[in-house]
This record gives C-alpha cells, structure tokens and sequence, in this order.
C-alpha cells in the first residue's frame, strides 16, 4: 500500500515553496497521488499565503469535473495529483489578543500570580519590544516567542474543539488534517516546508510533530495520539537566500513595528538555528530526514530592489518572487515522498548536495534536482519541458496572455481536425487553464510584462543556466513572437523534430493528431484525457528516453 | 480508338492533379495561433485545382494528343474530351471526398 502524503507550508518562505511543490504537482510529477496540504501562518492577509491558496483553489478548478471537485488521481499526465487544501493561522486579530501581554493575560489573577507570570515572560521575552509587538504580521525573527505561540495556537484550537461551541473555521480544517494524519498512522509521510531563518517558519518547524501530537491528545482527551517515532516527519532546513531593505528609526519607533525582522541577522539567525537543531532531542527525535539547502552565494534583494520606503513586515504586500531554492525545497519533497531508505532511523537524518558553480554563476541540470535514480531526472526534465512549452503554446502562439484564446485555440485545432471529443469543455475551463499558465510562465498587466513563476526561477539564478536554453524566456513582444516552442531545451536533442517540409510545430500538431489518452494514465473526465492526449504528443516530440 | 485516349488523358490527369492537391495540403504547415489560416490555405488549393483540372484535360487533349486525322476523327476526339473533362472534374471532387473522409483527421481531411 502506498503511503499517504502530508504537507504542511509555515510562513511567508514555506508557502513560496508550497508554491513550487504545486507546480511539480501540475507538471505531474506526483502521479496517482492524494497530498493532503495544511497552510499554517500567524498572518491571515499574507501575500504570499493568499497566493498559493488561489494557486491551489486554481489548480482544483482545473481538476475539477461537473461531478467530482478536485478531480481524480492521475497517472503520466499533467496535474495528475490530487490536492486537498486546508488552512490554519493564528488568530491574533480580536480584542485581547494582539501581543503577547495581552494574550498571556499577564495582568490577570492575584497581586503574586501577576508578579510570577510577569517575572517569567521577563526572563525569556525582552519586556518592551518583544512581549508587546502587534502579533498580526507574524513572529518577526523571535523564534523563541514563535514556537510558543505556534504551540499554544494549536492546542488552543483543539482545547476549543473539544469544548465545543464557538470553533473557528480555521480550527475545524485543521481538525479535519490532523484527522486524515490520525487515520494514516503508520502510513503517513508528513514534509514540513518552512525556513529557518525568518520568523514565523523557523518558530514552527522544531514544535509542529510534538504539537500535532498533543493536538490529537487533547481533542480526543487522552484516548488517542500519533506515535512520532513511526509516522515520518520530513522538513527543510532553508537557511537564508533572500534580503531586503533594513527598517530605518522612523518605522522602529512605532510600538507595533518596534520588532522588525533585520535581514542582515538572517545569516546569524541560520547558524543558531542550524546549532539548535542539531542539539535538540525533540526534533531529533519527531524527524526522520532534515534537508539541508541554502544559498551559498550573495543573496538576492526579495523586493527586486524596488524601495517603497519601508521594510514590509507581513500582510497583503508580502508577495516575493520566487526562487530555486524554493523549487530545491519543492524537490526535498518529492525525495521525501519517493525514497524508501532512512525512513525509519532512531534519529534524524542530514540530506545535502551541491550543483556546479563556475564563472561566477550556478548551473543547474535537471539530475541536480530530482537525482538520477531511475532516470529521474529525465522524467523531471520531459514533464517541466512539457509544461512549459504547452504554457507557451497557449500564451505565447496562442496569444493566452493578451487575453487572446489560449488553450480553446487548441481546442479549436482538434475541432478542426474532427477529433470531436473534447467539444465538452467548455470556454470558464479553458480560461482557468490559461491562468494556470499565467502563473506558471508570465502574463501581461495592460503592456507590461509580468513574470510568473519559472521566469522568476530562471531569474535568481541568471546569468547561470536552467535545463533551459536563455531564449526560452523571452520578455518582450518581439521576442516573443519570434520564439519557436519546440526548441526550448539547452540539448538540442530534446527539441521537437522537423522536416524539410514540416516546421517543429507542425510536426507536433501531427502528432497530437495521432495520439490519443491511454488507458495506464487513468483518467475520467473530458477534461483529464485532453491533459493526457497533450501530455503525450509534446512527450513524444521531445523524445526523451524515459525507460 | 480515339475516345479511349482522351479517356485516359482525363484519367491520369485527374489522378496526377490529386496527387499534386494532396502533397500541397500537407507541405502546408499547422500554423500556431488562434485564427490560423492553414485549413483554408488547403481548402483554397484544392478547389483552385479542382477548376484547373478540366482545363489542363482539354488543354492537354487538344494541344499535345489531338490525332493528326480527319476532321470527323478530330471531333470524336473532343467530343470525348469534353466528356472526359467533365467526367475528370467529378471523379477529382468525389476522389477527393473519399479522400477527405478516410483521412479526416489529417490535413486532407481540410478539404470538406
């Protein structure tokens, strides 16, 4: 029997990967996969929290049919996973609850209890800042405030769920994952994405195992609980890639943003991070693989240098660009949830590996990704090229992304062809597809040019090289126009075939025609077998050996 | 004997046309695109040929295999290859129907 799978992304950095995890799901790298996926934060409004969930709500959409939401389990095919979207945050939002004095209710009970309560939060909180910043926008860098709070978030929500009454939303979705990880038992594999670096990731990820356990203790008052020594627990060990502008005196002296996450901590915040899970024997103990992955080189302004005058500190602005090592994070993932060795260590284990740096640039083959077990890599490099040149197809040939018709061009193609029996699908569908696309690639914003997420990938590690050849990533109108979808690789023998009669694209459209969805991928509704049909033809064009 | 050859001329040519309206439909590219225009490019050839075909019949018939005989002979002779080019413009449009219907899934397949 297969495992069941878990995720649970934490904070701003752990839904950036999230976002990457979902897109190795879209390219259908975790076929006839369930993946349960918690999204865990302290700030409700945060951009990219709000992003990945619409990615997520987008990517059912596309899965969805007439009769069953989030559609079906697939195999060899494009969006061949099926996600389950659940989402938890703290809530410090309500009167009484909006830092730690107040939600601690430190000047509750007798003179004594006040005096003892007040003395202890003095001992490991500092007493101005740290004991009475707004809670709203996340931990701020004080993991030591974070992990309590992260903790308490999470029995608070099963102590009410056990009470009964007045339980959130937000506590039920929770109830309804850690319900699904109860039931797994020994089954479960649980990846925990989030940094160590920051705020509201590096709080959560030493304390979720020990918290979802007491979770389960609590709602259940004692009559069951998950046995961390046998359900696999996963998580990155992200130490810091990112940087951005250092809040200035005028913005520290407000008494909500007198606590500020500095960036140019974020490298000390890594190596006592790093020290302190090493050294602890409850993380050692609730996790089996910790994956080490880091940027080793100056790291890259998370704002992309604009300067609005102001550190942002969480909230709807909070909308970083993406970058490899979250596509790295993504990929831990996919390790976790496909290896079958040191699964089952007394302790956690260490997973690292490096990729070729030279001339002062990175470049990554699609081995340094997934590994080359199995060939690996080369599934991992057809199904992204696939993908990609299909984004391409649509916003790019098809004119997708200046609101032209996108993937119903294709649609119209087959029509054309008699090929009648996609006629079902209808123009809302294609049009969640071509989003889907949009925020794969790029998009247009009126005449501006909008990177969507394999650009900003490509973009963090440029001038280096990424599986893909550099004109595969064209930025204007000209050049896009110019671009032929089939020869996007760097190895040019991946790019599509063609004849002295016959460019690439016909040749594909050839094939297309003569293709077809097969029985092995599974697939049910209209919708699942023109994924497939397409998944296979761009496949055979790029002739990747891939048994 | 005379009726014969134009017959035949007729024949190969209707054929030969086909052939020729067929490698043209698929030496046209798939064209990218949400209005692309190869379809009609297809469709636009085969009809341009479809005329052209009775035409190059009589023409044929008439400049390079008209007997060198008596003028009753002669008029036998276009009399059946008037026949024959008209014969030839159907069997193109019914060939290429049947064509059109085995292998609509292909570009043949754009000329109906």
């Amino acid at each position: 029997m297969m495992d069941k799978l878990f995720v649970i992304a934490v904070g701003g950095t752990g839904m950036r990967c999230l976002e990457s995890f979902v897109h190795l799901c879209a390219i259908g790298m975790f076929d006839s996969r369930e993946i349960e996926v918690l999204t865990l934060d302290t700030d409700q409004t945060n951009g990219n929290k709000g992003k990945v969930e619409e990615l997520i709500r987008l990517y059912n959409r596309v899965k969805s049919s007439d009769t069953l939401e989030g559609g079906t389990p697939n195999a060899d095919t494009f969006f061949s996973t099926k996600l389950n979207l659940y989402r938890f945050f703290t809530n410090y939002s309500g009167k009484g609850r909006e830092n730690y004095k107040n939600l601690s209710r430190l000047s509750t009970g007798t003179p004594d209890q006040q005096r003892d309560n007040q003395l202890l939060s003095d001992l490991f909180l500092d007493n101005q800042s740290v004991q009475e910043f707004n809670l709203a926008h996340g931990y701020r860098a004080q993991t030591h405030l974070g992990s309590l709070l992260m903790y308490h978030g999470i029995t608070e929500a099963a102590r009410n769920i056990a009470k009964g009454g007045n339980v959130q939303l937000q506590e039920r979705e929770l109830e309804q994952f850690i319900g699904k990880l109860e039931l797994a038992g020994e089954a479960a594999r649980v990846f925990v994405f989030g940094s160590v670096f920051g705020g509201t990731g590096a709080s959560s990820i030493p304390i979720i195992p020990k918290a979802l356990q007491d979770f389960v203790q609590i709602r259940s008052a004692g009559a069951s609980s998950i046995d961390l020594g046998k359900t696999r627990f996963g998580a990155t060990l992200l130490t810091e890639y990112f940087t951005f502008r250092k809040p200035d005196d005028k913005q520290r002296s407000s008494k909500d943003d007198s606590v500020i996450a500095d960036a140019s901590f974020f490298p000390l915040n890594s190596q006592a991070a790093l020290q302190f899970y090493q050294s602890d024997p409850t993380v050692q103990r609730s996790y089996k693989l910790l994956y080490h992955i880091g940027w080793p080189v100056e790291s890259k302004k998370a704002d992309g240098g604009q300067d609005n005058g102001k550190t942002i500190t969480g909230g709807a602005d909070q909308k970083n660009a993406c970058h490899i090592t979250e596509l790295l994070a993504a990929c831990a993932a996919y390790d976790f949830f496909t290896r079958e060795s040191l699964l089952d260590g007394p302790k956690a284990a260490y997973l690292y590996k490096a990729a070729a740096f030279s001339d002062n640039a990175f470049s990554f083959t699609a081995d340094d990704f997934v590994g080359n077990q199995d060939r690996a890599g080369e599934v991992f490099a057809n199904k992204l090229g696939a993908f990609f040149s299909l984004a391409h197809i649509s916003l790019t040939a098809n004119g997708g992304a200046r609101g032209d018709l996108g993937i119903k061009a294709f649609l119209n193609l087959l029509h054309k062809q008699k090929i009648t029996q996609y006629e079902g699908i209808s123009e809302m569908e294609c049009a969640d597809l071509n989003d889907y696309f949009k925020h794969f690639a790029y998009t247009f914003d009126k005449d501006r040019f909008v990177t969507g997420w394999i650009y900003q990938i490509r973009n963090s590690i440029a001038p280096g090289s990424f599986i893909f050849n550099s004109k595969a990533f064209p930025d204007n109108q000209a050049e896009l126009n110019r671009l032929d979808v089939g020869t996007i690789f760097l190895d040019e023998q991946y790019h599509w075939p063609k004849s002295l009669i016959s460019s690439r694209y016909s040749t594909f459209v050839s094939k297309l025609i003569e293709s077809g969805a097969l029985e092995q991928q599974k697939v049910n509704t209209t919708k699942e077998k023109f994924l497939a049909h397409l998944y296979n033809a761009l496949s055979n064009s790029q002739g990747f050996q891939l048994n | 004997m005379e009726s014969i050859t134009a017959y035949v001329i007729s024949g190969i040519t209707t054929l030969a046309l086909l052939l020729i309206a067929a490698l043209i439909a698929n030496s046209i590219n798939f064209e990218r695109g949400s209005r692309p225009r190869d379809a009609a490019r297809r469709r636009t050839w085969y009809w341009v040929i479809a005329v052209l075909n009775p035409v190059l019949i009589f023409v044929l018939g008439y400049y390079i295999f008209r007997p060198d005989a008596n003028v009753m002979i002669v008029k036998r002779f276009i009399h059946a290859l008037s026949i024959g080019a008209a014969c030839g413009f159907v069997v193109y449009l019914l060939l290429g129907f049947v064509l059109s219907r085995i292998y609509k899934n292909g570009k043949i397949g754009h000329w109906f």
